[in-house]
C-alpha cells in the first residue's frame, strides 16, 4: 500500500526543485526580481498541477494556507517586537503596525506595497545599494525567511492615509500633476504615471504606488536617487530621471503624489 | 603618493562625469538639425474646435475608453506615438501631417491622412477601421492639425516617423536579441511580451501575443521597430542601446507570436 506521506513527499522531486517551488511564487526569496515573471508563470502553472493533483488526493491545501499564515503571523511579530537579534527593532515603531508609516520623520507608509517589492527593497538595504541610514542597522540580522515574513505581513495589512504635517502649496502640487501625468520630455522624462501606474498606484510586482507617499519620504527618495545614495533601482532609470529634475520640480512631484489618496486602504 | 593623488583625481573626473555629463538621451536628435517644438497645451483653442482637438488627445491617450468598438488588443495610439504623440522619433503627428496625402506602396495608392489612421486601427490596433469621416477620425485629425500648427509642409522634418537605422554589420540575431530583451525590456513588459497591468488597466503594452500589434503592423518591420527601440527604449533611456542590440532585440520581439495580418479588404 502506498504511504500517502512518501508520496506528498516525493511531488517536490517530481516538479525538479525543492519544496518551496511548489508554493506562489511570492514565498520563494531567491527568485531574482528582474526574472520574475517567467518564474511567477510557470509556478503558477505547477501549483494549477499541484492543487489537482492535491485534489485527487484528498484535500491537503489547508496545507499550503497555512504555511502563508505562518509567514503572515511571523511577520506581525516581527513587525511588532522584532526578531531578538541585535540591532533589529519592532519595524512598527516607524512605519506603525498597520504599515501606514510616519509623515512627520519620513518613515514610509509600505501596507499593500508588493511582497516582491518590499522583500527586494530590505534585501537591498542589506547589500548597501540602498541608502538608509536607518534601515541598515535594524535588517541587517533578517533572515531571508524573515524578510519574506515581513513582506507577506505587510503587504497584507491596511491603514487609512495618515495626515502629514506638511501644508502643500497649490502651485507646486499643479506643477507636479503636471509632470506626473504628462512627463518632462524636454528632459526626457516620460510622466510618473507610466511606469508607476494610473494614479501613482502602482505596476505590481516591481514598480510601488506613490500615490498617498508622504512627502518628505518621496523627497528623499528623489534626492537620494539624484545624488547617487540609492542605488537599487533597475537599470538606473529612477537615477537617471531624479538627477534631471530640477530641486523645485522634484518638490513639486513629491507634493502632488502626496497629496492624492493611496491605493489599498481597506481593512484587514 | 603620487599614485595615491593620481588616482584621487581620476575618480573625481569619473564621479563629475557621471554627474555632469548625463546626456538626456536625444544624442542622435540634436545633431546640428532643429527638431519642431509642437504647441503646448495651453494654446489649445477654446470653442468648438478646441473641444475637436480635446477629444482627440482623449482618444489618443485613452483609445480604450474612448474609441473601445475600433480597438482589438491592449495598446492605445500613445503606446508607440510617445508623450502624446509629440515626441520626435517617434512617428510624431507634427511630422506626419505635414506629408499626407502620400503615396504609400502599403496599399498601392495615395493615402489621405484619415485613411492612413484606419491602417493604424487595422494593424497596429488590431481591431476595425473606423470611417473616414467617423468622429474618431475627426478628432485625431483635428487634433494632429492641431499640433503642426507651424510646420512646414510636404517635407520630411527631422524627427519625423521613425529612425532610421543602418543596416548592422551582423544580421539581426533573435537569438542575442532575447538576451537583450530579458536585461534591458521584461522588467517593464514582462518576460513573455505580455505587457504589466495594474489595477485592471494595461501599465506597460504587451509586445507579442493576442493582445499585441498584428502583422500587418508597422512595428512588424525590424527595421523600424530597431530604429524605434533605439531612440526610445527603455524609456527615459533612448539611444543607451548600441545599434546592434536594437537591431536583435527587434528581431526577437518580431520574431514572436502575434495576430495574423488581416485579410486584405
Amino acid at each position: 500500500m502506498i504511504n500517502i506521506h512518501q508520496v506528498i513527499k516525493r511531488v517536490p522531486e517530481f516538479f525538479q526543485g525543492n519544496a518551496r517551488t511548489i508554493f506562489p511564487i511570492s514565498f520563494n526569496a531567491k527568485v531574482h526580481p528582474d526574472i520574475f515573471s517567467t518564474q511567477e508563470r510557470s509556478m503558477r502553472k505547477k501549483l494549477v498541477w499541484f492543487s489537482v493533483f492535491l485534489f485527487f488526493l484528498g484535500d491537503f491545501s489547508p496545507a499550503v494556507s497555512a504555511h502563508a499564515e505562518d509567514l503572515f503571523s511571523r511577520g506581525r511579530q516581527i513587525a511588532k517586537a522584532g526578531n531578538g537579534m541585535p540591532g533589529n527593532t519592532a519595524c512598527m515603531e516607524c512605519h506603525r503596525l498597520k504599515g501606514g508609516g510616519m509623515p512627520s520623520i519620513g518613515a514610509p507608509r509600505i501596507s499593500g506595497q508588493t511582497i516582491q517589492y518590499i522583500e527586494r527593497e530590505i534585501t537591498e538595504v542589506q547589500k548597501g545599494a540602498r541608502y538608509g541610514p536607518v534601515m541598515a542597522g535594524v535588517v541587517q540580522n533578517l533572515s531571508p525567511r524573515d524578510i519574506l515574513a515581513v513582506a507577506t505581513y505587510y503587504s497584507k495589512v491596511r491603514s487609512p492615509k495618515l495626515r502629514d504635517t506638511e501644508t502643500l502649496s497649490p502651485k507646486r502640487v499643479r506643477l507636479g500633476k503636471q509632470i506626473a501625468h504628462q512627463g518632462l520630455w524636454k528632459k526626457n522624462i516620460p510622466a510618473c504615471v507610466v511606469c508607476h501606474g494610473p494614479n501613482g498606484y502602482g505596476v505590481p510586482p516591481l514598480f510601488p504606488y506613490i500615490a498617498g507617499q508622504n512627502r518628505t519620504y518621496l523627497m528623499r527618495q528623489l534626492i537620494a536617487y539624484a545624488f547617487l545614495e540609492r542605488k537599487d533601482d533597475p537599470q538606473g532609470l529612477m537615477r537617471g530621471i531624479a538627477r534631471r529634475l530640477s530641486p523645485q520640480e522634484r518638490k513639486s512631484v513629491a507634493e502632488y503624489f502626496s497629496s492624492l489618496d493611496p491605493p489599498y486602504t481597506g481593512s484587514r | 603618493m603620487l599614485g595615491k593623488t593620481v588616482k584621487g583625481v581620476l575618480w573625481w573626473a569619473c564621479l563629475s562625469a557621471l554627474v555632469f555629463c548625463d546626456s538626456p538621451g536625444a544624442g542622435v536628435a540634436s545633431a546640428g538639425e532643429a527638431i519642431f517644438s509642437p504647441p503646448s497645451e495651453q494654446s489649445i483653442p477654446g470653442g468648438s474646435l478646441g473641444d475637436l482637438v480635446r477629444k482627440g488627445e482623449e482618444i489618443f491617450t485613452n483609445t480604450k475608453k474612448y474609441a473601445g468598438h475600433y480597438v482589438g488588443n491592449d495598446l492605445t495610439c500613445e503606446s508607440c506615438h510617445l508623450n502624446r504623440g509629440r515626441k520626435a522619433y517617434a512617428a510624431p503627428l507634427w511630422g506626419a501631417y505635414g506629408i499626407y496625402p502620400r503615396y504609400r506602396l502599403k496599399n498601392h495608392k495615395v493615402n489621405s491622412l484619415a485613411e492612413r489612421m484606419q491602417g493604424c486601427f487595422r494593424f497596429s490596433m488590431n481591431g476595425t477601421a473606423p470611417a473616414v469621416d467617423s468622429p474618431t477620425v475627426k478628432a485625431l485629425v483635428a487634433y494632429s492639425y492641431w499640433m503642426s500648427r507651424g510646420a512646414p509642409v510636404g517635407v520630411k522634418l527631422p524627427g519625423a516617423g521613425m529612425l532610421h537605422l543602418t543596416p548592422p554589420s551582423r544580421s539581426p540575431d533573435p537569438f542575442s536579441g532575447k538576451k537583450v530583451y530579458e536585461a534591458r525590456c521584461a522588467l517593464c513588459h514582462g518576460l513573455h511580451g505580455q505587457g504589466r497591468m495594474s489595477r485592471g488597466e494595461t501599465a506597460f503594452p504587451p509586445v507579442w501575443g493576442g493582445k499585441s500589434f498584428n502583422k500587418g503592423a508597422g512595428f512588424y518591420n525590424v527595421g523600424k521597430l530597431a530604429g524605434f527601440i533605439k531612440m526610445n527604449m527603455p524609456l527615459s533611456k533612448g539611444d543607451s542601446l548600441s545599434d546592434q542590440d536594437a537591431w536583435d532585440v527587434a528581431a526577437y520581439v518580431d520574431s514572436q507570436p502575434r495576430p495574423e495580418k488581416p485579410a486584405v479588404k
